[in-house]
């Protein structure tokens, strides 16, 4: 049931491409039907789960390592999986009808649809690998989405910083987990279950006094923080507002942002109740609420207002699993819900006002009360919920917040400073939305806005965003119960243990009550001052997340750069350099250090003198061969020392490599013969002479390195030799008494044929480069498409004319 | 006698090594075949054993000699010679056409082929 869920939700979503057809605005909404078919399927599940039970469905992969696809319902995935379904129906309709002219809206839909399988795979994963790879997926095609207007610079800029930021944390993550699977492991947990969500949560009084729940823990954090902009990495959520506003609406506010909070919300109860847990979740985000809530009051783009509270609310629930507590978990819960509502609805008013006004300068704005009523009321509805004014539902969230806060079991310093980070959040809220209503509904329009044909939208666009506005009202005023019910199981799954709890409107005047409305009078007074607050000087203009990411980045690059001209210089010897200094560092220290102990210079009884007249010629023909002035004479050198290795396999019982070893130096020698006598008679010192005694020195140090490492290896025995099979089997199996004839054509004929193959390959090169070289040669040729950038135009070697072909 | 084998080896690495430092195209290649030698003796070396008189060859009841010698290393060994080899001549060829384009064999002066 739920792999078919998941995986029709990704199957489907090449259907998006049908958008490319008429009926262009209603095709979204036809569309809807796949989410809509999802919605309805997971809500068929809803008995099971409110009853506080769990769905389950795994398919193994690799059960040995853990790595299988599971996927668990339980509440909390209940929840979200909802959301994304139920806000899925929305923005499909919706952006049929917002992106009506766009040509690209096939590809736009189809990215959308791929989006919501990902993010539904991610919430109702059951094993940690499972998850990785739909948060991983969830992140390109957001990617995808905020790049949607590849034309425009900043879309490019907003992508890119999104994918690295999410991706890198998506890597830190990816550590933690298979570090989390790890300490699961050392606490008893067999490993083909070490992965899951609930064996982790199981094992979690183990994982908790491992040395490895730290570095797990702050690695999770890490990318908890980068997807659901955290401070300091929150840039990267007010760049993307450069997607579509459908896509933001869906991605950037009510779910993709959120995964991080679900992932740290469905670990909590396995690691959390530490004093690194909720201290860091705490600051991180009271100080992310505090931040997003003050910097959205002074933004004149509305998408970006939108933007920061967004992200502010993202802290305001990485807070709430910081503070814990009963409270903790079921404000976690009504304000995932409530934030959705109101989030969504917002966003695509948003794009209303964009698609009808042609801006979302809210200095340019201004009057719309007069053109678009309807969509005013749909407006107030989601910002009087934003702004936590009774009766509308996030009235009712803000006050369990309160809440948790004052019911928090931390220590008094954290909980209070959990409670100031609310109470400003909630003032600055209340200044934001009053500034984002007054500017774009009440007062005068700008002259330009006017020459557009302002109007209210088409009922199939509007109805989108009014119908979570209006459950934002609807549903605490008529449905409290039921919600209550329907959020029970997902606190509990955040708290660990069952759990029922009944929200309410108004229950009698408590410290909540009391300074959430204060928090409103406070907000109200400051909200007459908007213009003022928005005028009042900023952070200097260097203090910019974006910007320096940005310059981090320039440098990365231009120091990659850097190196790459330095060391890549294109001659052969300098390469040969580093590889032969890389291996003496690599090699030769641990050597000298270590394994100096294990050289062994066994005594030999047997040995002959002819044995070491022959070791001792290779030296002397090597050296020759060095030091030759003439090219004769430095192939004879050359023979000589083939000759000695021939001689050797003589000696040390290897008959057929003698054989083939003199065969091929003979043939060698004549191919030498035949390609010198075209070369230069006699070498040159090309080098200067300090350059030739380095390389002598590196050569010598190299040489002795090769020496002491065979005296170290020759007579281990670490491996059992292979030897004795292919000796008791060869006349057996192969038919054959020479065993090294057997092995080559019957043990291992497919490595022969891949010699053979070789052998071939190389004959056809060389036949095409004697074959051919009547041609026009490479140099001047290059000379004649001089065109390229930046290629060297009719340099001095470039125009060298070829030498006349030798005949023959 | 793995101590004649590891001097020989020693020195067919260095001076490979030293030979394929050099700007010379010829020297990279006798480098590249004294380099080729170095290694097969160390595939060699790295059998079960180094013997005299004891190739592997077994007789009529299937039965190898007395301290035979390690048959499956000079197998390897086999292929790579000759692999070897159609590399070196691969390579011949490439520095007779090589210098037919550009007219000389030192690298330094072939770095432009390189350039787009």
């Amino acid at each position: 049931m739920l792999i078919a869920l998941v995986l029709l939700a990704l199957a489907s979503a090449p259907l998006g491409l049908l958008a490319r057809r008429e009926p262009r605005p209603l095709i979204g909404w036809l569309l809807a039907l796949i989410p809509l078919a999802l919605f309805a399927g997971l809500c068929s599940q809803l008995p099971t789960v409110l009853a506080g039970g769990r769905v389950d469905a795994a398919l193994p992969w690799v059960p040995a390592m853990g790595l299988e696809l599971r996927f668990a319902l339980d509440g909390l995935s209940m929840l979200f999986a909802l959301i994304i379904t139920g806000i899925g129906v929305l923005i499909l309709g919706y952006a049929g009808f917002y992106m009506d002219k766009d040509p690209g809206l096939g590809r736009f839909l189809a990215t959308l649809i791929l989006f919501m399988g990902a993010m539904l795979g991610l919430v109702l994963a059951g094993n940690v690998l499972t998850m990785f790879v739909f948060w991983e997926l969830t992140s390109v095609t957001s990617y995808l989405l905020i790049g949607y207007k590849h034309d425009y610079p900043e879309a490019r800029r907003g992508a890119q910083q999104s994918l690295l930021i999410t991706g890198g944390g998506g890597l830190a993550l990816l550590v933690g987990l298979l570090i989390l699977g790890q300490a699961a492991q050392q606490a008893g947990v067999p490993a083909t279950e070490a992965y899951r969500f609930d064996a982790i949560i199981g094992a979690g009084e183990a994982i908790r006094q491992s040395p490895l729940y730290a570095p797990a823990v702050w690695l999770v954090f890490l990318g908890c923080f980068t997807k659901s902009a955290q401070l300091p990495f929150h840039f990267w959520l007010p760049g993307a507002m450069q997607a579509p506003t459908p896509a933001s609406a869906f991605l950037h506010s009510a779910t993709m942002v959120k995964a991080g909070v679900y992932l740290l919300a469905r670990l909590a109860p396995g690691l959390g109740g530490t004093a690194l847990w909720h201290t860091t979740l705490i600051l991180v985000g009271g100080a992310t609420f505090v931040f997003g809530a003050i910097v959205a009051c002074r933004q004149f783009d509305i998408k970006a207002l939108l933007a920061y509270t967004t992200l502010s609310m993202l802290g305001g629930l990485v807070l709430l699993i910081g503070l814990g507590g009963d409270y903790g978990a079921e404000a976690l819960a009504v304000n995932i819900l409530a934030h959705a509502l109101y989030k969504s609805a917002l966003f695509m008013v948003a794009g209303i006002i964009d698609h009808e006004a042609g801006t979302r300068d809210l200095k340019r704005l201004g009057g719309m009360r007069a053109y678009m009523p309807i969509t005013m009321v749909v407006a107030a509805l989601a910002l009087l919920s934003q702004m936590a004014i009774p009766v509308e539902l996030g009235f009712v969230a803000k006050e369990w917040m309160l809440e948790a806060a004052l019911e928090s079991p931390q220590p008094a310093p954290l909980r209070f400073l959990g409670l100031a980070a609310i109470l400003t959040a909630a003032v600055a809220y209340i200044v934001a939305g009053w500034r984002l209503f007054r500017n774009v509904f009440l007062g005068q329009p700008h002259p330009d806005v006017l020459q557009h044909h302002v109007e209210e939208p088409k009922f199939g666009m509007l109805v989108a965003p009014a119908l979570p506005a209006l459950l934002s009202l609807v549903l605490p005023v008529g449905f409290l119960p039921l919600v209550s019910q329907f959020l029970s199981p997902a606190a509990g799954a955040v708290l660990g243990e069952p759990l029922r709890f009944e929200l309410y409107l108004y229950h009698g005047v408590t410290p909540a009550l009391l300074l959430s409305l204060s928090a409103i009078v406070v907000g109200g007074l400051l909200a007459t001052r908007e213009r003022q607050i928005a005028a009042l000087p900023g952070a200097p203009a260097w203090f910019n997340g974006g910007l320096l990411f940005d310059r981090l980045i320039d440098g990365m690059l231009a120091f990659a750069t850097s190196l790459t001209r330095r060391t890549q210089v294109g001659r052969m010897r300098a390469y040969m350099l580093y590889s032969v200094l890389a291996f003496l560092g690599l090699v030769g220290l641990p050597f000298l250090l270590f394994g100096l102990g294990a050289v062994r210079v066994g005594a030999d009884s047997d040995l002959h003198f002819y044995e070491i007249i022959a070791t001792g010629l290779i030296p002397v023909g090597i050296l020759a061969t060095i030091t030759a002035r003439s090219r004769l004479g430095a192939i004879i050198a050359v023979g000589v020392v083939g000759a000695m290795v021939s001689l050797f396999f003589v000696l040390f019982s290897a008959p057929d490599l003698a054989l083939t070893q003199l065969l091929i130096e003979v043939l060698s020698t004549v191919f030498l013969l035949l390609v010198f006598s075209v070369l230069p008679a006699r070498f040159e010192s090309l080098s200067p002479s300090w350059v030739r005694w380095r390389d002598a020195g590196i050569a010598i140090v190299f040489g002795a390195l090769m020496t002491g490492l065979v005296l170290a290896t020759a007579t281990s025995e670490l491996f059992p030799p292979l030897a004795p099979y292919f000796l008791a089997n060869s006349l057996a199996e192969g038919k054959g008494a020479n065993v090294v004839n057997v092995i080559l054509v019957d043990f291992r004929g497919f490595d022969t044929m891949g010699e053979i193959t070789v052998l071939f390959i190389a004959v056809l090169g060389i036949f095409g480069l004697l074959r051919f070289r009547r041609q026009v040669p490479i140099a001047v040729r290059r000379s004649q498409h001089a065109v390229i950038p930046g290629a060297p135009v009719g340099g001095a070697e470039a125009a060298t004319p070829e030498e006349e072909p030798v005949k023959g | 006698m793995v101590l004649l084998l590891a001097i020989a080896i020693g020195s067919l690495f260095g001076g490979a090594i030293y030979l394929m430092l050099r700007r010379s195209v010829v020297k990279l290649i006798l480098g590249l075949v004294l380099l080729s030698h170095g290694v097969n003796l160390l595939i060699f070396v790295m059998g079960d054993g180094v013997r005299r008189g004891a190739p592997p060859i077994v007789d009529a009841q299937g039965l190898p000699p007395p301290g035979v010698a390690d048959p499956l290393v000079q197998a390897l060994i086999l292929t790579a010679i000759v692999i070897s080899f159609g590399l070196t001549a691969f390579v011949l060829a490439l520095a007779y056409r090589a210098n037919q384009a550009v007219g000389t064999d030192d690298l330094d002066d072939m770095a432009s082929t390189d350039r787009l």
